[in-house]
């Protein structure tokens, strides 16, 4: 075990890490600005995916990338008019539930459209093959995904820090009925934060596809890690979806192979100890 | 407050009579449907005793009956017990996971409650997922039914099975009535409709949560153990978190809170399994939006839904009685 090793280990940590972000940020950011739980969010990556896979294979991967979050934004567009519209002043147990449905809805979806079989995607030239660094050859798509996460949270955390718009969405999240009291359109505020979210998530499903294979089930199996880092980091935070996204990321990486057979067991103790010691998670967006 | 309406009742006694009725009628297809159903009911019952009484949602009901399948299997394996013993060890242990769980999470509200439960149902299902020693993703094979051969039935016919299926849940259904009845189940639902009242009143909150997780985690570890004898083998997709929300989705549509009702949707699910996957591989399509209509209708399932039109049907024709000119109170 060598510095090479842990180098390696870590950046492949970082990878999973990155990808966690950009779909936990817009769970995290839509609970916090409507309180809304949307357990579909797992599946809209998954369409991400697919969209992605479907136009890479016809135009090029490029285009792929560009087109799977526009398309997740609109379908989010279309369950928000259909659905969470309606849904807003209801509890959390009718929001999990429709979500649910909906899970399994848009999971057969893709079964019906896209087939049982998993997609690939061809990564493009400029970002395939390996690149040595530290005295370690690493894949430069893996180090794409990296230097991607981080600049959609630099530019997440420019925007909520230093726009109108953003200071209007922490308005929004620290107290919506104050908000809306200073003329504040907080529902088409959730609005747009709800189709950005969509699109990071379609996003996530893009960039997550060459390295995955695209099943149907690829949103389920994402959605727990996602909700674990939304819950560990604080619901509504940009920085504790950050720091949950890293610790989750860490922790299964490091723990698969330091302590294999432990590293999932470790993460849900770790869940659960956040919730019960500080149970609005360690960087909840209120005061 | 807990309480068996005529309603409530006479829908019990038609199920059972149906149940029984099947028993005896159906082919070996028809009875391994049945079996599914009554094993659902009795882990539905133990989801409804906190979730629709306690308003503790819990997504790790389908954690805690795999636990008790567990438990079944490895007091028989490795403890060597015998089977009544085994099953006996596996609700009893399963029993006391569902106190701590409850006891940990009495704290916790809303959808913090169904995120802790989660976790510690995906605790289970990543411990018995990554050990060897449970098999790890293989599975258990090769566990025993008990031998009834003593009072002349041969528990390996499917017959025999199913009615001892049915016992068992007949057995849950009163104990589930009698608990809820006491003066335990009472002083859960005056937490459920109001927590600092209960405390206020000098009630340990905290305490009377854990003793109904618990003895509804017992409920859910016996479907477990029936589960595994069903089967006759086990593995670690018995606890995903998606048979917790199955299981929550089967009370749903039946009527959260009502006893009767998700029983009934127990039915209404596994034979709706049966004949909409026979048509098409595209069930989950169906369900999914079965259950977005529902609980967007704001019914409270499909035995709510019953009640409450019953409920106003007759608070109308009262006060038309009582004052022909006064508008229907709403029931």
């Amino acid at each position: 075990m060598d510095f090479g090793f842990w180098l390696f280990q870590t950046l492949n940590a970082l990878q999973l890490s990155m990808l966690l972000f950009l779909l936990s940020v817009g769970l995290t950011v839509i609970f916090g600005l409507m309180h809304f739980v949307n357990l579909a969010h797992g599946a809209l990556y998954a369409v991400g995916a697919y969209v992605a896979a479907t136009v890479a294979g016809m135009v090029g991967y490029w285009a792929g990338l560009l087109v799977a979050p526009l398309i997740v934004a609109e379908l989010g567009l279309l369950l928000y008019w259909l659905l969470i519209r309606r849904m807003r002043q209801s509890g959390p147990m009718a929001q999990v539930l429709v979500t649910f449905g909906l899970i399994f809805v848009l999971l057969d979806l893709t079964r019906i459209i896209w087939g049982d079989i998993a997609l690939g995607i061809e990564v493009p030239d400029l970002l395939s093959g390996r690149i040595e660094i530290g005295g370690v050859t690493y894949p430069v798509y893996r180090l794409f995904i990296i230097a991607l996460g981080a600049a959609i949270f630099a530019a997440l955390a420019l925007v909520l820090a230093h726009t109108q718009i953003g200071a209007m969405i922490r308005a929004g999240v620290d107290n919506d009925q104050m908000a809306a009291c200073l003329g504040i359109n907080v529902e088409r505020l959730f609005l747009l934060v709800f189709c950005i979210g969509c699109a990071l998530a379609g996003l996530a499903g893009a960039v997550a596809a060459p390295v995955l294979s695209v099943t149907p089930d690829m949103g389920l199996k994402i959605l727990i890690p996602t909700l674990i880092v939304v819950v560990i980091g604080g619901l509504g935070s940009l920085w504790g979806a950050m720091a949950g996204s890293l610790i989750f990321g860490f922790v299964q990486t490091f723990g698969a192979v330091l302590m294999p057979g432990l590293a999932s067991v470790l993460i849900y103790a770790l869940l659960a100890a956040v919730l019960i010691l500080r149970p609005a998670g360690l960087f909840p967006a209120r005061g | 407050m807990f309480h068996l309406s005529p309603l409530r009742l006479g829908t019990l006694a038609l199920l059972f009579a149906g149940a029984l009725f099947s028993a005896f009628a159906s082919g070996y297809a028809g009875l391994e449907i049945l079996t599914e159903i009554l094993i659902l009911a009795i882990l539905v019952i133990a989801l409804d005793m906190v979730a629709g009484f306690g308003g503790m949602v819990s997504l790790c009901h389908g954690a805690l009956m795999g636990a008790g399948a567990y438990a079944f299997a490895m007091a028989g394996m490795s403890l060597g017990l015998p089977v009544w013993a085994a099953m006996l060890f596996a609700v009893l242990f399963t029993g006391a996971v569902g106190w701590i769980i409850g006891a940990i999470c009495a704290g916790s509200h809303g959808i913090y409650f169904i995120m802790v439960t989660l976790a510690f149902g995906q605790m289970g299902y990543a411990l018995v997922f990554e050990s060897p020693f449970f098999g790890g993703d293989d599975g258990l094979a090769g566990l025993a039914r008990p031998d009834l051969s003593a009072l002349g039935i041969d528990l390996n016919r499917s017959r025999a099975f199913a009615l001892y299926c049915l016992a068992a849940l007949v057995l849950v259904a009163l104990a589930a009535a009698q608990i809820l009845r006491s003066g335990l189940g009472r002083a859960l639902v005056g937490i459920r409709d109001n927590e600092r009242r209960m405390r206020a009143l000098g009630l340990t909150v905290w305490r009377t949560k854990a003793h109904l997780f618990g003895l509804s985690g017992m409920i859910a570890g016996l479907a477990g153990v029936l589960a595994a004898q069903h089967v006759m083998y086990i593995s670690p997709g018995l606890m995903a978190w998606t048979v917790s929300g199955e299981a929550l989705v089967v009370v749903i549509l039946g009527g959260l809170g009502t006893f009767v009702g998700p029983i009934l949707g127990a039915a209404a699910f596994v034979v709706l399994r049966h004949e909409i996957g026979a048509l098409t591989p595209y069930w989950h399509l169906v369900v999914g939006l079965i259950l977005i209509a529902v609980v967007m209708s704001r019914a409270n399932g499909l035995f709510g839904f019953v009640e409450g039109r019953l409920a106003r049907l007759a608070a109308r024709r009262t006060a038309k009685a009582d004052a022909p000119h006064r508008e229907p109170r709403d029931a």
